[in-house]
């Protein structure tokens, strides 16, 4: 643990600020290969209907236009992050409004917009389902009757039982029925959570350029280069290798942009057109036809003792999968946000189950802890009602049912390094939770979350340069994170060299093994310790280097501040013949295979270490009109080391904010089909005028998996936010609001009808 | 096509501009000025704020052909030869930022506030800002560093 | 968005041949906040765009004995920020202060809100509190329109299609007026109006109501003057009951849509609500002017 480290743990702005605040920093939209076209794409005016014939010859007449292509033209190419059940472009059924159907590259994206205008297609309009609930009834149309012959399925998560039922996931922890019979008291509620944009401001932008030699190469919107490359390698039927993915800037991502989503409409384009094409995405397509968060409707079941203990829980998730299961990148094509049905509590017998479901709706996708903001609402919510129907204090109820060191979660992981207690304390502390509010319609609310850090694969390749500086490639793009600057970090921090002495560089497709990108709470563990691992194999090189340059054993050596010292004692000298930098180093080693070192890392998923968070929110409520506002947020969080304090505060900052987004405002609520928010005035994200005060507090905590012992933040910000709002409307004005948006029109009807 | 003569940056220009060409496309595709970025285009998110006369407007919404005779300042603008610009450097200092594409309209933005504003309070930041959307940050630290440029302690 | 012949013309004579030239094909550019959305969702297209900014003298601000007149390429900003509005019509300044974010107040224009006729807007709510009228010049010479003449339905206005505005005419606050200008934004500050509300007051000393009006803005396909809201309470005394009951008549003069920022029902509610608000705002501060 470097506790005196002037690195780790310090304030250190990001390696790429300079490139960012200055215009610099090139994003997909910026790259323009020579000969560059824009390409747009004609979508479905209807929710479900056939495609009786597309007539696309008046597109041509337009001036600049370079290729046209409609779904006649590449029947059978489907697409998808793992399940490819969405075409490339539609041929036969459209199944959403915005499901591609043609498109058209132009000299200008003015002249592809006019051209797709004069495509004409014909449709015949089919029933259409768009709540998944009745999706699931037996008379309902069905989307996918040729469901079978989709690639890469895995059978066992299917559920050919359910009408339009694309997956199921279940977790159980001991004999829930038993355990409803042992109960004093079983409470059980419903919960809606509407569909939200993951709002990063970065639309979806593609690049696909044939070269010469027949190489693809693309530039992406994707936190994943290599998971693009794949997907969009499998549409086309050849091999990843054929296609290159360039590095670069990813302008937000949150769940929502690991895919190849328009590459292959880009790449057919460019092949016709002879010329490089670029899609990018308006944000009113952005809102119709991206990959939204999903839509879920939640049962959850708790049966309680009469001391307060909670000792059954059922939880069943249905989750509105939209027309297409294609967006979601895990073999199990779900969402697992239900896993934390539990949250931090001990409960011995509990069944949860989350099922996707088809309907003509935006294929849904990943957003920030996919599925747990919505199951954090349902469950903290719930976890309120259950303590006032005791007659308990909802804090002292939550402290009462708190996992202890060792204990247990509601599914059966056994957990270590267990701070629940103390993170709730020092929330409660923190909001002044014993102390009266500050006035009449305040309230104040609680929600906690608790959840794994994530892991997987990684690597990193480390190389000392000739001038002694180090450069690290690591195999993943920065979507905002700032992974560069805890991996620059961590390589000062070994290789103790200054940080400008540290350049990081992120590998193509090509020169790097490949890598899963960002998300789940996993990156600065898993490239972290890539990365260190990497350093450990290069030291190994350079000592045994330095040691045949020094004429000494290696293990003679002593290494300070990047310079090794030939030194029996293994103190330091000055005698500069018995010393050699890295520069001195790198000089006398021509082969820089001597000087680089290298790892590939496949990080276990430790779930027995938990982190945790406890919200409070303070809001207060106008009864005449319902507005809500959210003066005061507390954000707890058991913390081990902070590598990089901007960073993991810049986190909880937005994390805190995207869910009081979903809480008080986000709903990208579709009527008929429609998507009814589309453009960012309706679709509200909130601004700088619209944030509360927020305090946050981190409880020292330790044994974290990444490096340095570090726990993760990322997805510990935005799930309970929700509730913790809820939570404090209802303490405030008792009603409570069991669906999102909480808006001022439902807490005003719900005042009415109280 | 029509010729329009402008500045931009301190750079006259004389080109040749569609009717219908919009500035944020005219700095981004025919001048390879791609600090602009381009989001929402319609005026809500920022990300497209430049200065036209010293006042910020969104790029989106602004005709090219409408400026002839103007002085722009994009995000490119803004630093020096020696440097980023007091702002910009704050903007990095602080953390005003996390995925970046939003942050050249914010501290574009910033830049005009301090510009009219050049100590100003963190109410007047928050009202001046909120036309700057950002997904990242929860803008606390954006509000920050525009108050430290400002000189807050 | 389609190509359009573009004109900058440099005298309001040159604007209005080329109006006359194009007829309805024709649309005038000021900030372009409105017209430019509308364009490039294809709302409009028009063959012919005439852009104002080059010509001299549609953007000034002057007062003459608390007579207001603004030229129509004022911006919102310019409004404002304006001492002479804050000092003459302070509820102006307030209302343009609640416009969208500064960015767009910097383009958007008083003329240009106006003849754009969204009745989500801000403005014209208390440019009809205020009696305000449109000066428009033609090439037949020109009128003044009341702005309660103005508004016909959502994006149609009493404008010919050869005519301009060049002013809006504010004529001089009522001795002892008392204003005020409520938006409601339950969602963000920055935000169309859920409904908001202009209010203007004026009491006699022994607190009778002798001039109250009240406009809307967000709730019907024109902004709105509650004339019922009025009625009721001329010659009323200022009492909480009696703006209570004034303030409930407001249900019969708007008509609302539902949308994203609340259904037609609640939009109602909160015109009532806010109705009431402006008028017990403008009645303390009447009173804290008599103290």
């Amino acid at each position: 643990m470097p506790g005196s480290s002037t690195v780790i743990g310090a304030p250190i702005p990001r390696l790429e600020g300079a490139d960012k605040v200055s215009g610099r920093a090139l994003y997909t939209a910026d790259v323009s290969p020579p000969g560059t076209l824009a390409a747009k794409i004609l979508r479905s005016p209807y929710a479900h209907a056939r495609i009786v014939s597309i007539d696309a010859s008046a597109a041509w007449q337009v001036p600049g236009v370079k290729a046209v292509l409609t779904g006649k033209d590449i029947v059978g190419h489907r697409w998808g992050r793992f399940l490819r059940d969405m075409p490339v472009l539609c041929w036969d059924v459209v199944r959403f409004v915005g499901d591609r159907v043609a498109a058209v590259a132009a000299e200008t994206a003015d002249a592809a917009e006019q051209a797709l205008q004069l495509i004409e297609v014909e449709y015949e309009e089919l029933p259409a389902v768009f709540d998944p609930l009745e999706a699931m009834q037996p008379d309902a149309p069905l989307l996918h009757p040729d469901f079978s012959e989709y690639q890469d399925i895995s059978p066992e998560v299917l559920i050919p039982d359910t009408r339009n039922g694309l997956s199921r996931l279940t977790w159980q922890k001991g004999d829930v029925d038993a355990g409803f019979a042992e109960a004093d008291l079983v409470l059980e509620h419903t919960f809606y959570i509407p569909s939200r944009h993951q709002g990063y401001l970065e639309p979806h932008a593609g690049i696909v350029a044939i070269d010469e030699a027949g190489r693809i190469q693309v530039w992406t919107a994707s936190k994943s280069p290599f998971g693009s490359r794949n997907q969009l390698a499998k549409s086309l039927g050849i091999q990843p290798e054929q296609i290159l993915v360039h590095p670069i800037y990813v302008g937000g991502d949150f769940g929502g942009k690991g895919d190849a989503l328009d590459l292959p409409i880009a790449y057919f384009l460019a092949k016709q057109a002879g010329r490089p094409v670029r899609i990018i995405m308006s944000y009113l397509e952005e809102l119709l036809a991206s990959n939204p968060s999903h839509e879920s409707i939640i049962t959850i079941r708790t049966g309680i003792k009469r001391d307060g203990r909670m000792v059954a829980r059922y939880l069943r998730a249905i989750h509105n999968t939209g027309a297409y299961g294609c967006m979601k990148p895990l073999p199990n094509v779900a969402i697992g946000g239900a896993v934390h049905a539990g949250g931090p509590y001990r409960i011995d017998n509990t069944f949860f189950e989350a099922i996707q479901v088809y309907t003509n709706t935006v294929p849904a996708g990943f957003f920030r802890a996919p599925g747990g903001p919505q199951v954090n609402f349902a469950a903290e919510s719930h976890t309120d009602l259950i303590a006032q129907a005791l007659g308990m204090d909802v804090a002292e109820f939550r402290l009462r049912n708190l996992v202890e060191e060792g204990d247990e979660n509601a599914v059966g992981e056994k957990l270590n390094g267990v701070h629940a207690r103390e993170t709730l304390e020092a929330a409660l502390q923190a909001a002044h939770w014993r102390d009266p509010k500050p006035g009449v319609n305040y309230g104040r609310g609680i929600a906690m979350y608790e959840r794994h850090v994530g892991a997987g694969p990684s690597s990193a390749e480390l190389t000392v340069e000739d001038d002694g500086s180090v450069t690290i490639i690591s195999p993943t793009i920065d979507q905002g994170g700032g992974i560069h600057t805890v991996l620059q970090q961590i390589v000062s921090e070994e290789m103790q060299i200054p940080l400008d002495q540290v350049r990081v560089v992120v590998g193509d497709t090509d020169s790097m093994p490949p890598d899963q990108g960002v998300g789940g709470m996993r990156i600065t563990n898993a490239n972290g310790h890539a990365a260190l691992q990497a350093i450990e194999e290069l030291q190994g090189k350079l000592r045994e280097r330095a040691g045949e340059i020094l004429g000494a054993e290696p293990e003679q050596l002593s290494y300070d501040e990047g310079v090794f010292y030939r030194s029996n004692d293994g103190g330091r000298t000055d005698d500069g013949n018995r010393a050699l930098s890295l520069a001195e180093l790198a000089a006398q080693t021509a082969d820089a295979e001597l000087r680089t070192g290298r790892a590939k890392v496949e990080m276990p998923m430790q779930r027995d270490i938990a982190c945790f968070a406890a919200q409070i929110a303070e809001v207060e409520v106008d009864p005449e009109t319902g507005h809500i506002r959210v003066h005061r947020f507390v954000s707890a969080h058991d913390v081990s080391t902070v590598i990089n304090p901007i960073a993991h505060q810049g986190q909880i900052d937005g994390g805190v904010i995207q869910g009081l987004g979903m809480a008080l405002t986000e709903d990208l609520a579709v009527e008929e089909g429609r998507v009814t928010s589309l453009h960012l005035g309706d679709y509200k994200l909130p601004s700088a005028a619209d944030i509360p005060e927020l305090e946050t507090v981190l409880v020292h905590s330790e044994g974290g998996p990444g490096p340095y012992e570090a726990k993760a933040i990322a997805e510990m910000t935005n799930c309970a936010p929700p509730a913790a709002v809820a939570n404090a409307i209802a303490d405030a004005v008792g009603v409570r609001l069991m669906e999102l948006p909480m808006t001022a029109e439902r807490v005003y009807r719900a005042l009415q009808d109280k | 096509m029509s010729e329009i003569t402008l500045r931009i940056n301190g750079k006259q220009h004389r080109e040749d501009v569609a009717s219908n060409r919009m500035l944020v496309d005219f700095l981004r595709y025919d001048l390879g000025l791609t600090g602009t970025k381009e989001s929402c285009s319609v005026g809500v998110c920022g990300a497209c704020t430049v200065l036209v006369d010293g006042r910020m407007v969104s790029s989106c919404l602004t005709l090219a052909i409408s400026l002839d005779g103007a002085e722009v300042t994009t995000v490119e603008g803004l630093a020096s030869e020696t440097g980023l610009s007091k702002v910009q450097e704050s903007f990095v200092k602080y953390g005003g930022y996390q995925c970046g594409i939003c942050t050249p309209g914010q501290v574009v933005s910033a830049y005009a506030l301090l510009q009219e504003n050049p100590h100003p309070s963190e109410d007047e930041v928050k009202d001046w800002m909120m036309g700057n959307l950002c997904r990242c940050t929860g803008y606390y630290k954006i509000i920050e560093s525009v108050m430290k440029a400002g000189g807050a302690e | 968005m389609i190509p359009f012949d573009y004109h900058a013309p440099r005298t309001q004579g040159e604007a209005l041949e080329l109006l006359a030239r194009y007829g309805e094909d024709a649309k005038l550019l000021a900030g372009g906040t409105g017209l430019i959305n509308m364009m490039k969702q294809n709302l409009v297209q028009p063959a012919a765009l005439v852009q104002l900014a080059h010509i001299p003298g549609l953007n000034a601000i002057e007062a003459a004995n608390g007579d207001i007149r603004i030229g129509a390429l004022t911006t919102h900003r310019q409004i404002e920020t304006s001492p002479v509005i804050a000092r003459e019509v302070p509820l102006l300044a307030e209302t343009y202060r609640h416009v969208a974010t500064v960015r767009i107040r910097n383009a958007a224009t008083i003329g240009g809100g106006i003849a754009h006729a969204d009745p989500m807007q801000d403005p014209p709510a208390a440019l009809l509190v205020l009696d305000a009228s449109v000066q428009t010049a033609s090439p037949s010479g020109g009128r003044t329109i009341p702005l309660g003449e103005f508004f016909l339905d959502y994006y149609e206005t009493a404008l010919e299609p050869d005519e301009m505005i060049t002013e809006i005419h504010v004529p001089k606050l009522p001795a002892g007026a008392a204003t005020t200008f409520f938006k409601f934004l339950p969602r963000s500050q920055d935000d169309y109006a859920t409904v908001s509300v202009a209010a203007l007051l004026v009491a006699d000393e022994g607190g009778t109501v002798r001039d109250v009006r009240i406009g809307l803005g967000a709730a019907g396909s024109t902004p709105i003057r509650a004339s019922e809201v009025e009625q009721a309470l001329l010659g009323q005394r200022c009492t909480p009951e009696a703006f209570h009951e004034a303030a409930a008549l407001v249900k019969d003069a708007v008509d609302p849509i539902s949308d994203v920022r609340g259904s037609a029902e609640y939009k109602r509610d909160m015109a009532e609500v806010f109705t009431r608000r402006a008028l017990e705002r403008c009645w303390s501060q009447a009173q804290a002017r008599k103290s």
